[in-house]
C-alpha cells in the first residue's frame, strides 16, 4: 500500500469521526475484535486467522474514552510520519503524544503499553500494516550463518559477522537474499543457548543458518524466519526451553499469534518443526536430575495451552501431558549438565539427523 | 466484733456506741457500694462526679421550666487533683435547702417512684460532696440565688456521723444573677478524652437533650459549646404504680411498710397497676396466707409469696404514660446539631414491653459523615455506638450490653456499609422504660432481653434501609459526575487529534463534542453558590472554563 493510500484511510478515519460530531452523534469507531474470542484456528493451513467480530469504541463510554482518544491521538501522528516520509520507533511516537492535559495532572499517555495495544488496533482497523504506518519496533532477534543479505544498497554476509551475527530489524521488509548456503534454518529461544552454538561452530559443522528469538519472537524476526521458509524453502526447526512458555513461542513462530492473527500470513511459518526440548529428552539423555520443578503458573499455562485448538496434534498433548504429569521442565541449557559441547555435538545433530522432530 | 470478747477501757454508752454505728454506716456505705455507684476507677469516678453535676443542674432547670444553660469547668491542680465547676441558670436553691440537697446523702426525692428519670443512677449531687470530702478532706463551695440579687455561698461538708450537711461558712452578697454554681476539688481521679471521659459524657448528653446548652472548659483550656437544637423542653414523665411484673421481694415489703392502705388486698389494688379485684382473687388463690392482712404486718416470706404470685399471673401491660421519648424530631436536631452528618435517620418505634410487663420504647438513629464516628490515632474512623438509657448515656460496660449486642447482630452490609467498625458512623441508642433491666448494678449495661434487642434490632435495621437509598443515589451521583468530569477532560484532547487529521476548527469541534456530552448525560456540572476567594479550587475544575 503506497504512503498516499495509507494517508487518506488515516484522515478518513477524522473525517468519519468529524461528521458524527457535526450531527451530534456519539463518536465511534469499529475496532475488530483481537484476543482469543475472535481467532479461529485453520487446520489445513496450520494459521490462526482472525474471525470477522467487531467491536464498537465508544466516546461516550468512559471504559472507552480514554483509549478513543489516544487512538485518535495515534492516527493524527501516524499521519504526520507517513506524509513527512519518517519512520518513528514505537518508544518515540510515545514520546511524541505524551503530554499533560489541559488543566489536569494527568498525561495523555501514562506508559507505552497503553500506547502499544492500541497502534495494533489501528492496524487491524484500517487494515495496514504497522511499517505502513512508518512505524518500527526495537531490534530483536539475531540471525547468523551462510546467507548475504543486500539492505538498502549495502550487503551483509552473516557468515562474517564475528561471535554477534546480525540485529533483526523489525522490518525487514525490504531485505533481499542475495545468496543462501544452508540445508535448514535453527530458531532458537534463548540467546545464551545461541552463543553456546555459535561458539560450537554449530553453523559451520550443520551447514545451517540460526536465529535467536530472545524470549517471544518480534514481528521482524517471524517475518524473516517466513521468508525464509516461503523464498529459499529453508526448512525451520525450532528449539526451545521444556516448559509451556518455550512450546508457545513455537507455535506463535508456526501459526501465528491471537494479537495479530490478522497477519498470521506473513508472520506465521508453519512449516516449522520442533526439536526440543521434550519431555522425552529427559528419559532419553538422562536429564532427570536437571529438571526443575513446576510452578502453579506453569501448571495453569500447561491447561490453558490444552485448551487451544492449536495444540491439539496428539504429539503436542502427549508432550503437555507427560509435563503435567512429571510436574517438571527442562530447560535448554540443562543439557551443560553433560558436556559444554554436548548439545552440538552429540544432541542436536542426532535428533536432527534421524528427524526425530516434532510437528 | 465479736460479742463474747471483753471490751477494753470498759463499757461504753449505748449513745455512742450508736454514733460510731452510724459514722461507720455512712461511709461505709458509701465505701462499699462505691462501684454501684459510679466511683471506681479515676476516669470513671470523674465522669460520675460529671454526670451527677449535670443530672442535678438539668433537673432543677426543667421542673422550673427553663432552658437548661450549663457551664462546666475542669482544671487540673496536681497529679490526679482537679477542681471542677458546674453552673447553671436554673430557679436557684432558697438558702436554707442547700444544706438538705448538697449534705445529705440519700435524701433524693427519686427512690421509690417508678418513674422514668435521669436519676437512677448514683446518689445524687450529694455524693459528690461526699467523693470531694473523702478524696482532699476539703469543703464543696455552692453559690446560689434565686434571683432576688443576693447570692449565698455556703462551704459545707457532710457530716458523717448525722449524714447531714456541715456548713463551714456561709456569706451573703449582691449580684444579678440566678442559678447555682458548684465547685470543688477531687483527687485520685483523671481526666482524659477516651470514650469514657467527661468529654464524651457532655457530648451525649447533648445529643440525647437537644433543649439544653452546655459550655465545657478541659484542664488543657480547650473551650467546647454544645449549642441548643431546640427550645422544647421535654415534658416531664408521669409518675405511674409500679407494675407487679419485676417487682422484687423487698421493693414488695418496702411498699407495704409505707401504704396508707389497710388490708393486703387493698394495698394490692391501690398501689399497683393494673390489679384488679378479680386479680386480687387470683393472687389470694396463689398464697397461703389471709390477704385481709394488714400490710404492714406482711412478713418477708409472705412477700416472698407475693413475689411468686406475681410471677404466675396474667397482668394487663403496664400504661405507657410513665415513657417519655427525646422524639424524632428533637433527636434529629440534635444529630444534625452536634455531629453535622452528611446523612441521618431517625426511628422511633412505637412502645414494647419486656420483661413480661415492663413497657419500653427505642429511639435510634444513625449519621453518617461530618463529625460522626470517632476518628483514630492512624487518622482512619471508627464507628461509635452511643448507648442511652433514659437519655442517660451509658459509657461503661458495652462488651454485655444488650444495645451494644443489638447493634453489632445487625448485618450492615447489607445496608451498603462494608465494614461496619471502621466507618465514620454514629449510631445512637436510647432505651426508654421505666425500669431498665440493668445486668449488675453499675448501671451501665443492658440486660440482654429478647424483646428490647428485637426492637432495636428492627429499628437500626430501618435506619440502615433509609442510609442505603441514601447512599447508592450518592455512589450514582459520584459516578455520573466522574463519567462527566472524564469525558470533559478527554474532549479537548481529542477534538484536537481530529482537528489534525481533518484540518477541522479545533475549537468548533470542541464545543460540539462537549455538547453532545453535555446532552447525553443529562448533565450539568453544580454551580458553587459562592466561590469564596482563597478557597483550594479542585483540579478537575480547570477544563471546564
Amino acid at each position: 500500500m503506497s504512503d498516499k493510500e495509507v494517508a487518506k484511510k488515516l484522515v478518513d478515519l477524522g473525517k468519519e469521526l468529524e461528521s458524527l460530531i457535526q450531527k451530534g452523534r456519539e463518536p465511534k469507531m469499529t475496532v475488530p475484535q483481537r484476543g482469543r474470542s475472535n481467532v479461529s484456528f485453520d487446520e489445513e493451513a496450520n494459521l490462526l486467522r482472525m474471525g470477522d467480530k467487531d467491536s464498537s469504541r465508544n466516546f461516550l463510554n468512559v471504559a472507552h474514552t480514554k483509549k478513543f482518544m489516544q487512538t485518535t491521538l495515534i492516527a493524527s501522528k501516524c499521519r504526520d510520519f507517513v506524509e513527512s516520509g519518517k519512520t518513528a520507533s514505537i518508544r518515540e511516537l510515545y514520546y511524541q503524544m505524551k503530554h499533560t492535559i489541559k488543566g489536569t495532572k494527568e498525561n495523555t499517555f501514562e506508559d507505552q503499553s497503553e500506547s502499544d495495544p492500541l497502534i495494533v488496533d489501528l492496524e487491524t482497523m484500517l487494515s495496514v500494516l504497522r511499517e505502513e504506518l512508518h512505524l518500527k519496533a526495537d531490534d530483536k532477534g539475531t540471525l547468523i550463518g551462510n546467507i548475504v543479505i543486500e539492505d538498502t544498497g549495502d550487503v551483509i554476509d552473516c557468515s562474517k559477522l564475528g561471535r554477534s551475527g546480525l540485529s533483526i530489524p523489525s522490518i525487514v521488509e525490504h531485505y533481499k537474499f542475495q545468496e543462501v548456503d544452508a540445508d535448514y534454518c535453527l530458531v532458537i529461544e534463548t540467546g545464551a543457548m545461541f552463543d553456546r552454538l555459535v561458539e560450537e561452530k554449530f553453523p559451520q559443522k550443520n551447514n545451517c543458518i540460526m536465529v535467536s528469538t530472545k524470549g517471544q519472537a518480534a514481528r521482524g524476526c517471524r517475518r524473516l524466519v517466513n521468508r525464509l521458509s516461503r523464498e529459499e524453502k529453508l526448512p525451520i526447526i525450532m528449539f526451545t526451553d521444556g516448559d509451556p512458555w518455550g512450546y508457545y513461542i513455537y507455535s506463535v513462530v508456526k501459526a501465528g499469534s491471537m494479537a495479530l492473527a490478522h497477519e498470521s500470513e506473513r508472520l506465521g511459518t508453519p512449516e516449522t518443526q520442533f526439536v526440543g526440548m521434550t519431555m522425552s529428552d529427559v528419559e532419553d539423555f538422562g536429564l532427570e536430575k536437571v529438571t526443575e520443578q513446576l510452578k502453579d503458573v506453569d501448571k495453569k499455562r500447561i491447561r490453558e495451552l490444552l485448551q487451544y485448538p492449536w495444540f491439539q496434534k496428539k504429539e503436542w498433548r502427549r508432550e503437555l501431558k507427560l509435563m503435567e504429569q512429571k510436574g517438571v521442565r527442562i530447560e535448554q541449557q540443562a543439557l551443560a549438565s553433560k558436556s559444554l559441547e554436548f548439545v552440538a555435538k552429540e544432541y542436536l545433530p542426532e535428533k536432527i539427523n534421524s528427524k526425530q522432530l516434532l510437528p | 466484733m465479736p460479742k463474747d470478747q471483753p471490751i477494753e477501757g470498759g463499757e461504753r454508752s449505748a449513745d455512742d456506741l450508736f454514733k460510731s454505728f452510724k459514722e461507720v454506716s455512712i461511709t461505709e456505705f458509701f465505701r462499699k457500694n462505691k462501684a454501684h455507684l459510679g466511683y471506681s476507677g479515676k476516669v470513671r469516678s470523674l465522669t460520675t462526679v460529671v454526670h451527677e453535676l449535670v443530672t442535678n443542674s438539668l433537673d432543677a432547670c426543667e421542673e422550673a421550666g427553663i432552658l437548661p444553660d450549663l457551664e462546666l469547668n475542669i482544671k487540673q491542680l496536681g497529679v490526679e487533683h482537679y477542681r471542677y465547676s458546674c453552673r447553671d441558670n436554673g430557679p436557684g436553691i432558697p438558702a436554707k435547702h442547700v444544706s438538705r440537697v448538697f449534705g445529705k446523702m440519700l435524701a433524693g426525692t427519686k427512690f421509690h417512684r417508678n418513674i422514668q428519670l435521669r436519676g437512677q443512677q448514683g446518689i445524687g449531687v450529694a455524693g459528690v460532696t461526699m467523693f470531694s470530702q473523702m478524696t482532699t478532706g476539703k469543703p464543696v463551695r455552692i453559690r446560689t440565688s434565686i434571683g432576688d440579687g443576693d447570692v449565698h455561698e455556703i462551704h459545707l461538708l457532710v457530716d458523717v456521723s448525722k449524714n447531714e450537711a456541715d456548713i463551714v461558712e456561709t456569706k451573703i452578697y449582691k449580684e444579678r444573677w440566678r442559678g447555682t454554681e458548684i465547685i470543688g476539688e477531687l483527687k485520685g481521679v483523671l481526666f482524659n478524652l477516651s470514650e469514657q471521659g467527661p468529654y464524651e459524657y457532655l457530648r451525649r448528653t447533648a445529643i440525647a437533650n437537644p433543649h439544653i446548652r452546655i459550655t465545657f472548659i478541659d484542664p488543657e483550656g480547650r473551650k467546647s459549646v454544645f449549642e441548643r437544637a431546640s427550645k422544647e423542653i421535654p415534658k416531664r414523665p408521669e409518675e405511674v404504680k409500679s407494675h407487679p411484673k419485676g417487682m422484687d421481694v423487698d421493693e414488695i415489703s418496702n411498699m407495704a411498710k409505707k401504704t396508707s392502705a389497710t388490708r393486703v388486698s387493698s394495698f394490692l389494688e391501690n398501689d399497683f397497676s393494673r390489679i384488679s379485684k378479680s386479680k386480687v382473687n387470683e393472687i389470694q388463690s396463689k398464697v397461703h396466707f389471709d390477704l385481709k392482712k394488714n400490710p404492714r404486718k406482711l412478713s418477708w416470706s409472705e412477700a416472698e409469696e407475693l413475689a411468686k404470685a406475681f410471677e404466675a399471673v396474667d397482668f394487663m401491660a403496664p400504661p405507657i404514660a410513665g415513657l417519655c421519648p427525646i422524639g424524632e424530631a428533637q433527636v434529629r436536631k440534635a444529630v444534625l446539631n452536634i455531629l453535622k452528618p452528611e446523612f441521618e435517620a431517625v426511628v422511633e418505634r412505637t412502645p414494647a414491653v419486656h420483661s413480661g410487663g415492663v413497657p419500653f420504647q427505642i429511639e435510634v438513629a444513625v449519621a453518617y459523615g461530618g463529625n460522626a464516628g470517632r476518628e483514630i490515632t492512624d487518622g482512619g474512623m471508627r464507628t461509635e455506638v452511643m448507648r442511652f438509657s433514659n437519655r442517660v448515656p451509658l459509657l461503661f460496660d458495652a462488651g454485655g450490653c444488650a444495645l451494644q449486642q443489638a447493634a453489632n447482630s445487625v448485618d450492615w452490609k447489607r445496608y451498603g456499609i462494608r465494614d461496619f467498625d471502621n466507618s465514620p458512623f454514629t449510631v445512637f441508642i436510647n432505651l426508654i422504660s421505666t425500669h431498665i433491666p440493668y445486668t449488675s448494678a453499675g448501671k451501665q449495661s443492658v440486660a440482654s432481653d429478647d424483646e428490647i434487642v428485637k426492637e432495636i434490632r428492627m429499628a437500626l435495621m430501618d435506619v440502615g434501609r433509609k442510609f442505603n437509598r441514601y447512599h447508592s443515589r450518592k455512589r450514582r451521583d459520584l459516578e455520573r459526575a466522574e463519567r462527566f468530569n472524564t469525558l470533559m477532560r478527554y474532549s479537548g484532547e481529542l477534538a484536537k487529534a481530529i482537528s489534525a487529521l481533518t484540518g477541522g476548527d479545533e475549537k468548533e469541534l470542541e464545543e460540539r463534542i462537549k455538547d453532545i456530552v453535555t446532552k447525553k448525560l443529562k448533565f450539568t456540572p453544580q454551580e458553587e453558590p459562592d466561590k469564596k476567594p482563597g478557597k483550594k479550587k479542585k483540579v478537575e475544575e480547570g477544563d471546564e472554563e
